[in-house]
């Protein structure tokens, strides 16, 4: 049995078709990712799955169960928010609990629960205050202890992490990927951001206006992308597309080559002109006007000492190199 | 699917009671207006109908506006109404920008004392204005209004300012202080455009109840020269009280302008209501 | 400013954009409120003012002269707000719930309409209901009768049991629209994902207006409360207008303001007397100045505002 299944989503909004007859299942204790670029329809499609919005046609079922037109309470599913969404005139007990009571659970359950979600996620300090007085990660954390205490059948993340500083977005990322190896539920998280999808998915769905792109494991994505959009989407800097006829490839129109993959040599198949040099430490990155009057992007692991203006060859592996289409769909 | 469904009940529901508030709100000044159209006959016979070639007469505003000097109270509510409003926004701006911008010893205290008249109403020192207005020589005078109804402007108007003023950009006062603009410059020409949305808000909150006042007009200048609308319509009405063409025809009378005031800044008047600025 | 050495020029400024409003407030507003309360310790004795303490109070609330005028106007005015308390906020809330019900149409239309009774100035809606209710004019009989209840028309203003009750709502009627339209701004300030989280915890309709929606509203409502206990306690226009200075029928419509008025300035029955005028005004300010204080120290404190 899956945790979910969409069957011919399509969502329109007046005459505005913003889902176009998605299908995806996400199986029990998987860790799904959505991600693209903003406008791609990913938080309506969660939002669809929530039942905050109705498919205008085609079906959800969660957990075996049709629940199309079921009310979002009685899906199974929580949701965390992207503005974490508490209660403000509730403490943070409240917050947990208030689901739970209207559900009518009996209230030693409730205390059970709550106490459970406040250990994992070490808000046992601060039961008695209110959201007001926490701050933005104490809050993120409520907000996935409101989640964790109606022990869905699914998970929903709408861009949890993106109100959380740089330094707290990668603690909390740590600890979801933990409560997600705890809990062992199935999880559909969304983000724009790649790094959260490429750490925290057990497969990526990627979307673009409304359709899937592709489905497939971070490293599928990365490594076999279906078609020059999902590569260039994923994977920072961003994959080189250049004329595959200029260098004498024969087959597709644009070759696409990630930055690591190329290397300065002496004399390569390729050379031009050192425009940018970014050094972050562990790696420098190289943007080259190439003779063909293409531009592209090199990525060098370790430091390097390059000047702008010098002229450099490059090179690549074939092997490594990737062919699309007119249409941009992979020629495999 | 029985979400759409029980929808469409809702919104129907939802209508159906507002249309009655609605209906409500709107009857007594539809039926007041349609009626002062109509013959006496006819407001007795058929108050709901609406005046037909049979039963049009307009001998009630040829009554008022022979027994009342109708024209000469319009004229005094819209002098009192105007330049009130311009010494409340005037005023009201300057000490609202005086203790956004500037630290003194005192500010807070400033603004509390303010603050005071929000709450209080200014009604309360009827008795000691009146005996100072007379020893001014002041009574009978549209000054004496305008000067009452500055002072009852002002709380509010500071209190709703102050906070406006504070939003004003830091770095385009200073900018502006560098180009070498005097304080006064930076007050008119720099922040007064930037909170104008906030001087209209002011404006309305404040036109309504002057426009409307019965209290001050009766105390403080009830001579027949410096009788407002309201006051006059009051007073013109309680001696016509058996004349109903010319009741009728006083009320729409006193009615209309303030209708087509309304219709006119209704949105800011809303705009200034939901925007919180008076929490 | 004594440290002239750290700041060696005055800020003249400073005193220029203060001075016009806070002396026209000073002048018109302070000092007369002062100047009552100090005028309601004195008493005119052969047109010379002498202190005479508590007196005017004793006699106001003991004198059998004044207090029976005085604690009826006082249960009146309390009756007045109690029916604004009653009536206008529950029903001003509801309207508004509905009013802010998401893809609601033609919501700008009501929102305009629903305000027009409260532009209207007291004189106007005053003199409307009376002819409205009017037996001799007849639509509000006709009005009944066409729903047929006929039988329960009275002549309500003209009765001494109904006619404070009646003008009570018809103030009500008059202003429902401001609280409404509060209390609307406070609803659509929720945010949606609230709302949202809401719904995925089972809260919907009206258990999500009870649990999450009116909590979240009740600092508005408490602004309104007090904003209408001082308007109600200050009130005097409409009672005026439709009732006259003495407030008939027998008095059962007197509040405070209509008998500070009479006070006064006198009318058929009585010559004017400034002492007890003010006399009552300073029992108004201390009413209305209670009801702030308790507002502010008691009501307000409870009903925290909520950082979204």
């Amino acid at each position: 049995m899956s945790a979910l299944k969409l069957e011919k989503v399509c969502k329109s909004f007046g005459s505005v078709k913003v889902l176009h007859d998605i299908d995806l299942t996400v199986e029990d204790g998987e860790f799904v990712v959505f991600v693209g670029p903003s406008g791609c329809g990913k938080s309506t499609l969660l939002r669809v799955i929530a039942g905050l919005e109705d498919a205008s046609s085609g079906s959800v079922e969660i957990a075996g169960r049709d629940v199309t037109t079921t009310p979002p309470s009685k899906r199974g599913i929580a949701m965390v928010f992207q503005s974490y969404a508490l209660y403000p005139h509730l403490t943070v007990q409240g917050n947990m609990e208030l689901g739970l009571k209207q559900a009518r659970m009996p209230k030693s359950e409730i205390a059970q629960r709550v106490a459970e979600a406040s250990r994992m996620l070490s808000l046992d300090d601060y039961l008695d205050r209110r959201p007001a007085e926490l701050s933005g990660g104490q809050r993120q954390r409520v907000a996935i202890g409101r989640a964790i205490t109606r022990e869905p059948e699914l998970f929903l993340f709408d861009e949890p992490l993106s109100n959380l500083d740089a330094a707290l977005r990668m603690n909390t990322r740590i600890e979801i990927a933990n409560l997600h190896r705890t809990i062992d539920s199935a999880m559909v998280y969304v983000t724009h951001d790649q790094i959260e999808a490429m750490t925290l998915a057990d497969r990526i769905v990627v979307l673009r206006d409304g359709r899937v792109e592709q489905i497939g494991s971070p490293m599928d994505i990365y490594n076999d992308p279906d078609n020059q959009f999902v590569a260039s989407f994923i994977g920072s800097p961003a994959m080189n597309f250049v004329k595959a006829a200029a260098y004498g490839f024969d087959k597709g129109a644009v070759l696409g080559i990630r930055p690591e993959y190329l290397t300065v040599v002496d004399s390569g198949r390729l050379s031009g002109v050192v425009t940018h040099i970014e050094r972050l430490g562990a790696e420098t990155n190289l943007l080259v006007d190439l003779d063909t009057d293409d531009t592209i992007t090199l990525r060098l692991f370790g430091q390097y000492s390059f000047d702008v203006g010098q002229k450099v060859g490059v090179d690549f592996d074939d092997a490594k190199a990737l062919f699309f289409g007119k249409d941009g769909q992979r020629i495999r | 699917m029985n979400k759409a469904r029980r929808n469409i009940w809702h919104s129907v529901a939802a209508h159906g009671i507002l249309l009655t508030y609605t209906l409500l709100a709107l009857f007594p000044v539809f039926v007041i207006l349609i009626n002062s159209f109509k013959t006496r006959k006819a407001i007795f016979r058929h108050p709901l109908q609406l005046p037909g070639p049979d039963t049009f007469s307009t001998i009630g505003y040829d009554t008022v506006l022979k027994q009342g000097d109708f024209i000469q109270y319009f004229e005094n509510s819209l002098i009192v109404t105007v330049v009130s409003l311009f010494f409340v926004l005037l005023f009201g701006a300057m000490a609202a920008f005086a203790l956004a911008e500037y630290r003194f010893k005192g500010n807070t205290l400033l603004g509390l004392f303010l603050a005071l008249g929000i709450m209080i109403p200014i009604r309360i020192g009827t008795v000691a204005i009146l005996k100072m207005m007379v020893a001014s020589g002041l009574v009978n005078t549209l000054t004496a209004l305008i000067l009452v109804y500055t002072a009852q402007g002002l709380p509010l108007a500071v209190f709703i300012l102050t906070e406006f003023m504070k939003q004003v950009s830091e770095d385009l006062k200073n900018a502006g202080r560098i180009d070498g603009l005097s304080e006064y410059a930076i007050f008119f020409r720099l922040v007064l455009p930037l909170v104008r949305p906030a001087m209209a808000t002011v404006a309305v909150f404040n036109m309504i109840p002057i426009w409307n006042d019965l209290w001050f007009p009766l105390i403080l200048a009830p001579s027949e020269a410096t009788k407002t609308l309201t006051l006059g319509s009051q007073v013109f009405i309680g001696q016509f009280v058996t004349n109903w063409n010319a009741v009728l025809a006083a009320l729409s009378m006193a009615i209309i302008p303030v209708l087509v005031l309304y219709v006119i800044f209704s949105r800011q008047l809303i705009r200034g209501i939901t925007s919180g600025a008076v929490k | 400013m004594q440290n002239a050495e750290r700041k060696p020029r005055f800020k003249w400024h400073i005193l220029v954009f203060l001075a016009p409003a806070v002396l026209v407030y000073t002048a018109i507003m302070i000092i007369p409120i002062f100047d009552t309360l100090r005028m309601s310790f004195f008493a005119d004795v052969d047109n010379n003012q002498v202190f005479v303490g508590w007196q005017n109070f004793k006699m106001l609330f003991g004198d059998e002269r004044w207090a029976d005028h005085f604690w009826n106007a006082l249960k009146n005015n309390s009756w007045f707000f109690m029916i604004h308390m009653l009536v206008q906020n529950p029903v001003g809330i509801m309207l508004a719930a509905i009013l802010s019900s998401p893809k609601l149409r033609f919501a700008a239309a009501y929102r305009t309409v629903v305000i027009v009774p409260a532009i209207l100035s007291f004189v106007i809606v005053g003199f409307a209901w009376k002819l409205i209710l009017s037996p001799l004019w007849g639509i509000a009989p006709w009005l009944l009768d066409s729903v047929g209840l006929k039988s329960l028309f009275a002549p309500w203003l003209g009765k001494e049991e109904y006619a404070l009750t009646t003008l009570s709502l018809i103030s009500v009627w008059q202003f429902i629209g401001i609280p409404m339209l509060l209390i609307y701004a406070a609803l659509l300030s929720i945010p949606e994902e609230v709302l949202e989280a809401g719904e995925c915890d089972g809260l919907t309709g009206f258990s999500a207006f009870w649990k999450i929606k009116l909590p979240l509203i009740l600092p508005s409502i408490g602004i309104i409360s007090i904003l209408t206990f001082v308007g109600n306690f200050n009130a005097f226009d409409l009672i005026y207008a439709a009732q006259g200075a003495l407030a008939g029928p027998n008095y059962s419509t007197d509040i405070l303001g209509t008998f500070m008025y009479r006070t006064f300035f006198g009318n058929q029955l009585q010559l004017g007397d400034v002492n007890m005028g003010a006399t009552i005004a300073s029992a108004m300010f201390g009413i209305i100045l209670v009801g702030v204080c308790l507002y502010l120290f008691a009501i307000q404190r409870r009903l925290r505002r909520y950082q979204f």
